[in-house]
């Protein structure tokens, strides 16, 4: 049978290509030819192999659910593999939502290729599914930028192994260079850092770190704030006068602790800056602290060098208006606010700026006293551009001239005009 | 007097600002009035299709004695708090920017795909794979578009056996073939895809489930979709929605039991079941004739009661005929609407009140004080020692009849002196003897170009004044202010006070809040100085489903009318059992 099978296949598949050389004219005559032999699967087969030049066919002759029989057959390899990479002695639960991860990302979904125990069990133990997706997405974005990082790192070694290879010969031809320095290595340039950080620390200006948040935020929002502290600390070590960085509330074995200690390692311990359990109130005089917050209601007239500020390290992605505000009300500690509206166009996004945009604009102003030269660092989507002070001033100067002359007429314009949106007038349900 | 009924005053309104001064006012637009609306809303445009909404309750109702306008305006007053209201004004607010509305069409996606119209075979599948030169995702963006355009299923069948063909069917592939067989409820193709899927791999994930779990909850094979929803609770809370199609299949299939434990689960893992899952309850329960069902059913209307759910149209007319298809019980129901007074249009009878009992109302004033204001951290919207101050203030004086925001007041009209507005609209309220209590902030105080102190001493004569820091928050004083004055103080601001309705803990509590606010918050809607000062009428009413022993009331949200959250329907269901009316 199945010799005869082969045989058939054979001469069928040589009549099709016969067949196939004259086009057109002899197509009508060729369509009858399949429908003679017995009906069997070879020759359906051979049929669904020339429908391409085949268009006049009626499209029902299409065998429609191939794929289910390719599908079948290519089942057993497959699933064993399935459960060759399942083996291992998970409990249960932790094996399943596994399991449903690994199909999540069959499907399409944003979650990492690999998952570790330990950040299953962070999973399992969110409350919402919402907050596993978001979870699992952040972990996904993580695992491209590693292997991103990963692939671009090898791909430099691999040029510089080239280039390492090549010039063998150049370099022996080269004559040695008069030179006035030996190489200057990163390490003399750290060792001047750490000499000015150490400066700092017997006569530079405080800068406060106040660390109380750690109840209010979340996992994520820490390793964030952590984040922004190690940048501005390399900042403030960066700059030809930095500041005396304090860590004030800084508990022993508190999340913030842990997490430094984590991302600093060794390192730590040798940091110049001052970490301590007391507060900022304890450590300085009360006159001379002021509170940086968004919502405070005085706007910073002038970089002063004799005030120690204080900065909330918070990242709030929750959106808890007030809270570092509540703190400087609590001490009864002056506050001020950048003056971001005064010099920007502001376009979009909060008013709160990162730790790390926060010190460098200080950092210039201490160095320079220029706000348009500070506020260079606000990021650029949240903002149009500066405002022109010296037009500004020239126009209100002219607006005042204009409502002196006219104040017996309209005696109520000067409020609505000196509103920055004057022109937009507010409804009765937009609030307060 | 039949001015008056056209403006269609509540008690509440007319107590406050006494009859007689409303008639000048009527006066002074008359040709603006439409029934049943608002006059903030006066504009044409906006009151026509209002109107236009009203004839299926006309049709209804029993034509109760109609004066010209003044009989249909009893019904349906127009308050902040009705169904409609935000997008009105957002439609107003629009026309009076002058902005274009409409232009909203997105920039239309490159839609370079265009999916064949018949099946293809794998060589011409080929020839457009490498025509669009899309070598990456091409069978899934594909297969997308097909079930976008709800094409042919031959047309996807066919894209499946190229693929199969070039290199195998992955996953995604087959779960978005499947979206497109439940779509087009082609059950044998689901069983196929089901077998394929299940012998492939070993588990699945939520979102094939979901869409399994809907195909089979349709067919014969119903149950099997009981146990993929068993399956998902291994991993994951199933959603809603899965829930839901579960129990319209076993709905389908007569099962009442099934159905209704399904539904118990749901609730308990904290689920808000959709509208038509309990619509298709309803619509069973017609064919369904034991006690049990009727019971649970009544119980569905006391869920709706206490969650604030609202019926749309058709779930109304389903609630309505099972209620008329009650064996034994004549009910007669009907669309009907609600008058000032609390009395249904239809059956006469008084709708619950919207005072809250004493325990709801202490507890609420506790929450207020504890979430609202002092909440984690007293400092961020006051300090204590502000507090205690305003606690002394407010309990050394009698209780109040109206606390005012005075920022808010003052700052109604755009233009115009603050403390001018303010100075009037207190000295109106003061005219009618009533105890006032306005509040502030210090700046106030200063003079200034909108703040005029000589302003500022008057009304400090009339009323009683507390002025906060300028920093602190003045909406959280207010709440207890009016809250600790007792039930009939009322207060005036026009803050819809979302913010502070978010503080309070639970959902319990911030339906507690809401009612209070309907029945309590006097809203000036405009105000023209020099003209007479008029508040949107407090509807003394409460907007929920209720029962007494022959009647059920159930509100319902119109189809044509957008309902934010912080408003209520305007339209009734009204249900009786006619052999207690003869």
């Amino acid at each position: 049978m199945r010799f005869l099978n082969i045989v058939l296949k054979k001469t069928v598949t040589f009549t099709v290509f016969q067949s196939v050389i004259p086009k057109g004219t002899r197509k009508c005559l060729f369509l009858g030819i399949p429908h003679k032999p017995p009906p069997c699967r070879t020759l359906l087969l051979s049929l669904g192999m020339r429908k391409e030049d085949a268009h006049p066919l009626p499209t029902e002759k299409l065998n429609l659910d191939e794929w289910k029989n390719i599908m079948k057959s290519s089942l057993p390899e497959e699933a064993s593999d399935e459960i060759l990479e399942r083996e291992g002695d998970w409990d249960s639960s932790l094996t399943a939502i596994r399991e449903l991860v690994e199909m999540w990302r069959l499907a399409g979904k944003a979650v990492p290729e690999s998952i570790s125990e330990e950040q299953l069990k962070v999973l399992m133990e969110l409350p919402t599914k919402s907050s596993r997706r978001k979870y699992l997405k952040h972990l996904a974005i993580k695992e491209r930028f590693k292997n991103a990082k990963k692939a671009k790192k090898e791909k430099l070694k691999a040029e510089r192994n080239d280039t390492l290879e090549r010039p063998v010969a150049a370099e022996e031809q080269r004559a040695p260079r008069n030179s006035f320095f030996l190489t200057f290595w990163q390490r003399s340039i750290d060792n001047l850092h750490l000499w000015r950080a150490a400066q700092s620390m017997l006569f530079g200006q405080p800068l406060v770190f106040d660390m109380v948040y750690d109840k209010v935020m979340s996992r994520r929002e820490m390793e964030n704030t952590v984040n922004q502290l190690l940048e501005t600390e390399g900042w403030n070590r960066k700059s030809p006068d930095p500041f005396h960085i304090h860590f004030c509330s800084l508990h022993a074995d508190g999340p913030y602790h842990e997490e430094l200690l984590k991302r600093y390692g060794e390192a730590w311990d040798k940091l110049l800056l001052t970490a301590t359990e007391k507060a900022h109130v304890d450590l300085f005089p009360k006159g001379k602290l002021v509170y940086l917050t968004a919502d405070s209601p005085n706007v910073m007239k002038m970089y002063e060098h004799d005030k120690i500020y204080i900065i909330g390290s918070l990242v709030d992605k929750s959106q808890q208006t007030g809270l570092s505000l509540a703190n400087a009300k609590r001490l009864n500690l002056a506050t001020a606010r950048l003056p971001l509206e005064k010099f920007l166009h502001w376009e979009t996004g909060a008013k709160n700026l990162t730790l790390d945009q926060m010190i460098r604009i200080l950092l210039t102003l201490k160095d320079t006293g220029d706000w348009q030269q500070a506020l260079a660092f606000v990021p650029k989507r949240k903002h149009e551009g500066f405002i022109d002070i010296q037009k500004k001033m020239e126009l209100e100067r002219k607006r005042k001239m204009y409502q002196f002359g006219s104040r017996t007429k309209n005696i109520d314009k000067p409020s609505a005009g000196s509103l920055t949106k004057g022109s937009k007038q507010k409804r009765w349900w937009e609030e307060d | 007097m039949m001015l008056l009924r056209a403006f269609n005053a509540p008690r509440v309104l007319i107590t406050v600002m006494g009859n007689d001064l409303l008639c000048p006012v009527i006066r002074c637009q008359p040709g603006v009035y439409k029934p049943g609306c608002f006059p903030l809303f006066t504009s044409p445009k906006f009151t026509a299709p209002e109107n236009r909404q009203e004839p299926p309750a006309s049709k209804d109702a029993k034509p109760i004695k109609k004066k010209g306008r003044a009989g249909n305006a009893i019904a349906n007053p127009f308050s902040v708090f009705s169904a409609g209201a935000a997008k009105r004004r957002y439609e107003l607010n629009q026309k009076r920017a002058g902005e274009t509305t409409g232009i909203k069409d997105n920039v239309s996606k490159k839609d370079t795909i265009s999916v064949p119209s018949k099946p293809l075979s794998a060589e011409e599948w080929k020839i457009l794979k490498e025509e669009l030169n899309m070598i990456q995702q091409f069978e899934d963006k594909m297969m997308a578009h097909i079930i976008t355009s709800n094409g042919d299923i031959n047309v996807a069948k066919s894209l499946l056996v190229f693929v199969a063909k070039e290199n195998g069917i992955e996953y995604k592939l087959l779960v978005k073939y499947l979206a497109l067989c439940v779509h087009q409820n082609q059950t044998s193709e689901i069983y196929d895809v089901y077998e394929i899927m299940k012998a492939k791999f070993k588990t699945l994930e939520t979102g094939a489930y979901s869409l399994f779990i809907k195909g089979f909850s349709q067919s014969d094979r119903w149950e099997e979709s009981l146990t993929m929803l068993e399956t998902m609770k291994k991993t994951i809370i199933p959603s809603r929605k899965n829930y839901s199609d579960c129990i319209l299949g076993a709905l389908n299939k007569k099962k009442g039991n099934i159905a209704w434990d399904l539904y118990h689960e749901m609730l308990e893992s904290n689920l808000v079941p959709s509208l038509d899952t309990l619509k298709a309850f309803f619509d069973t329960g017609k064919a369904m004739k034991d006690g049990m069902f009727k019971r649970e059913l009544l119980k569905v209307l006391l869920y709706m009661r206490d969650n604030q759910i609202y019926p749309d149209e058709a779930f109304m007319q389903s609630i309505k005929s099972w209620f008329e298809s009650i064996p034994g019980e004549d009910w007669k129901g009907c669309v009907s609407a609600v008058e000032n007074s609390g009395r249904c249009q239809r059956c006469r009878q008084s709708l619950e009140s919207i005072h809250l009992n004493q325990e709801e109302y202490d507890n609420l004033k506790d929450v207020i004080l504890n979430d609202v204001i002092q909440g984690t951290d007293t400092f961020r919207k006051t300090t204590p020692e502000e507090l205690r101050q305003f606690q002394k203030f407010v309990g050394s004086r009698p209780p109040y009849d109206i606390v005012i925001d005075g920022l808010n007041v003052a700052g109604i009209c755009g233009r115009g002196c603050r403390s001018q507005i303010l100075l009037d609209i207190v000295s109106h309220l003061a005219q009618q003897n009533l105890r006032l209590l306005m509040l502030g902030r210090k700046h106030m105080l200063k003079a200034s170009g909108s703040w005029w102190r000589s302003h500022m001493a008057v009304i400090q004569q009339k009323a009683d004044c507390f002025f906060t820091e300028n920093i602190s928050e003045d909406d959280p004083f207010l709440l207890y202010a009016t809250l600790n004055s007792g039930n009939h103080c009322k207060f005036i601001t026009r803050d819809l006070l979302r913010d502070h309705k978010a503080c309070l803990p639970d959902t319990q509590t911030q339906r507690l809040f809401f009612k209070w606010q309907r029945g309590h918050q006097l809203v000036l809607p405009f105000y023209t100085p020099g003209k007479q000062v008029m508040f949107q009428p407090i509807l003394n009413y409460d907007t929920i489903v209720q029962t007494t022993a022959d009647t059920w009331h159930i509100p319902y949200d119109m189809d044509n009318v957008e309902r934010a959250s912080y408003e209520v329907p305007r339209k009734w269901l009204c249900l009786q059992r006619q052999d207690s009316m003869v």
